[in-house]
């Protein structure tokens, strides 16, 4: 069982390249489906004809009328269709209730399972679908590698409940001018809809400044900053998570204390002292770095308390002191 | 019949023509038609009629976009204000075939499924001064073929062939202001209210700007 969980981390890193790369090739298929609409190939510009060719080769296995049967799988993990089955994000239903002031109840059940799903696996689109979890991980690989030429980059810590006050500043600004507020400063909204502009339409607009500025943020001020402290999806999911019956559990008898899991927690998080809370996300990376495969997987609603240190008995050097 | 009374009666009609008509004149005269603007940003079909209805029920997921084979649905950027990341169809580029994915695909009731008889996006308004045909019997008929809604929306004036007159059932889907090759462009969508106003009595609305300033 243990063997198996170790893996998890390369599943999820699938996962996600998976769903950042569907984001780069669904506007391309929107694309040949709109070229495909016009039946006019031979008018097609040679960059275009490329686009027209290989996505014709791509899909012929799968699809009889592609002007159609595309329309199966489209959208953004913002809101989509998934062969038939409408998902929303659960932020932009809290938003759409507080700009409308109404409870549309087609729109509130598309997000009934991503809801249920929070409520068992607590923050798991932070860590396995978000498509901006995919470039943030990447730049703490990046400040990972500017602290190791040197740089004391990204070490500040801030406080964790200035995401719920951004939530709640969002609903109300929402409920103010009647306007979506999360749409434009929630990131995977963003980079959804920014790529699909840059590919299918004009270009990147200016969502992607407030992007690019984010990523600035994580890579020179703290470590995933974004995320950990201001992202309002991030506080939604925490808030249904809190009591998610899916945790991660340390095993004393087998814990060393060698702390490799507290410096590969992106989230800061202490796994070391059984402190996950609701900010942990179920990415399973302290899991795949641990070396006496101590920590696993269990079914329950609490953390447990501090166990102690591992069965080594070794003192941290912050007790000893 | 005598020759003189023959002419005395063609008089007296041309007389009660000239007068009768006269009243027609001087309103006219004194209220000019006045053309409202062009809207160049129209809402999609299927939409709620308030734009700030719209503008609450929009995420701004731009699957409407992603579904429209055509690709006319374009969205506002930060000059749009609060109505930013929100979808329009600017039809001199791109025009609305009219087809229906992008109502069905929508989550949320910014758009509703609607029939394409009961799309309210506008209405065409034909600038008769500048379109070819009504200015010195030009041939043309490019509005009138392309409407995807027949004669109930746009027709020849009777007994004028190519010169096109605007309907009640026109929905505002603007594929005659796409297909229009006059560069005068005399073709343009307006709000469906605004469009009314023009056609019977434009004069009214501006004066009541005129008073209001």
């Amino acid at each position: 069982m243990k063997k198996i969980v170790r893996h998890l981390n390369k599943v999820r890193w699938f996962v996600l390249t998976v769903i950042f790369s569907m984001l780069i090739l669904l506007p391309f298929l929107h694309l040949y489906q709109s070229y495909e609409a016009a039946h006019a190939y031979d008018l097609l510009a040679p960059n275009e004809k490329l686009i027209y060719d290989s996505m014709e080769w791509l899909t012929k296995p799968f699809v009889k009328d592609p002007e159609v049967d595309l329309n199966e799988l489209k959208g953004t993990t913002w809101s989509g269709t998934l062969f038939g089955l409408k998902l929303s994000d659960p932020l932009s239903v809290v938003g759409q209730i507080a700009a409308g002031k109404n409870i549309y109840w087609p729109f509130l059940l598309t997000a009934l399972i991503p809801i249920l799903l929070t409520v068992v696996f607590g923050r798991f689109y932070c860590g396995w679908i978000c498509p901006a979890t995919f470039i943030y991980e990447l730049n703490d690989n990046l400040a990972a590698w500017i602290r190791k030429a040197g740089l004391p980059v990204s070490k500040h810590k801030l406080d964790k409940r200035i995401k719920y006050f951004v939530l709640a500043a969002g609903i109300v600004i929402s409920a103010a001018t009647g306007m979506i507020a999360f749409a434009t400063m929630y990131p995977p909204a963003i980079l959804g809809r920014e790529i699909y502009y840059s590919i299918a339409l004009t270009g990147f607009g200016t969502g992607m400044v407030f992007f690019l500025l984010t990523l600035f943020f994580d890579l020179m001020v703290t470590r995933r900053g974004f995320c950990r402290y201001v992202c309002p999806g991030g506080a939604l999911y925490s808030l249904l998570g809190r009591f998610r019956l899916l945790r991660i559990k340390r095993d004393v008898t087998t814990c060393n204390d060698c702390a490799k899991c507290n410096v590969v927690c992106q989230f800061g998080l202490d796994p070391l002292r059984d402190n996950f809370s609701q900010e942990c996300n179920n990415c399973t990376a302290c899991i795949a770095v641990c070396p006496t495969d101590a920590l696993s997987f269990t079914l329950n609603i609490k953390d447990v308390k501090f166990q102690g240190p591992g069965h080594l008995g070794h003192k941290y050097k912050k007790d000893a002191a | 019949m005598k020759r003189r009374s023959f002419m005395q009666k063609i008089t007296l009609g041309l007389g009660l023509v000239t007068f009768s008509s006269l009243p027609y004149g001087l309103a006219r005269l004194l209220f000019p038609k006045v053309l409202a603007d062009a809207h160049t940003r129209i809402p999609l079909p299927g939409a709620l009629p308030n734009q700030k209805d719209f503008l609450e029920a929009c995420i701004g997921c731009a699957l409407c976009g992603e579904v429209c084979p055509p690709d006319c649905v374009k969205f506002h950027s930060v000059d749009g204000g609060f109505a930013s990341n929100t979808p329009y169809i600017d039809p001199s580029r791109k025009s609305c075939t009219l087809c229906g994915y992008c109502m069905e695909i929508c989550p949320t009731e910014a758009l509703t499924v609607t029939d394409i008889r009961e799309v309210d996006m506008g209405t065409a308004q034909i600038d008769r001064v500048a379109c070819y045909p009504w200015v010195d019997q030009g041939v043309c008929g490019a509005c009138v073929s392309v409407c995807p809604l027949g004669d109930e929306a746009i027709d020849y004036e009777f007994g004028n062939f190519y010169r096109p007159v605007v309907n009640d059932g026109c929905v505002g889907c603007g594929q005659c202001v796409e297909v229009c090759p006059e560069p005068s462009l005399p073709i343009r969508i307006v709000h469906r209210s605004q469009g009314t106003i023009a056609k019977h009595g434009a004069g009214i609305r501006k004066k009541a700007e005129m008073l209001k300033f």
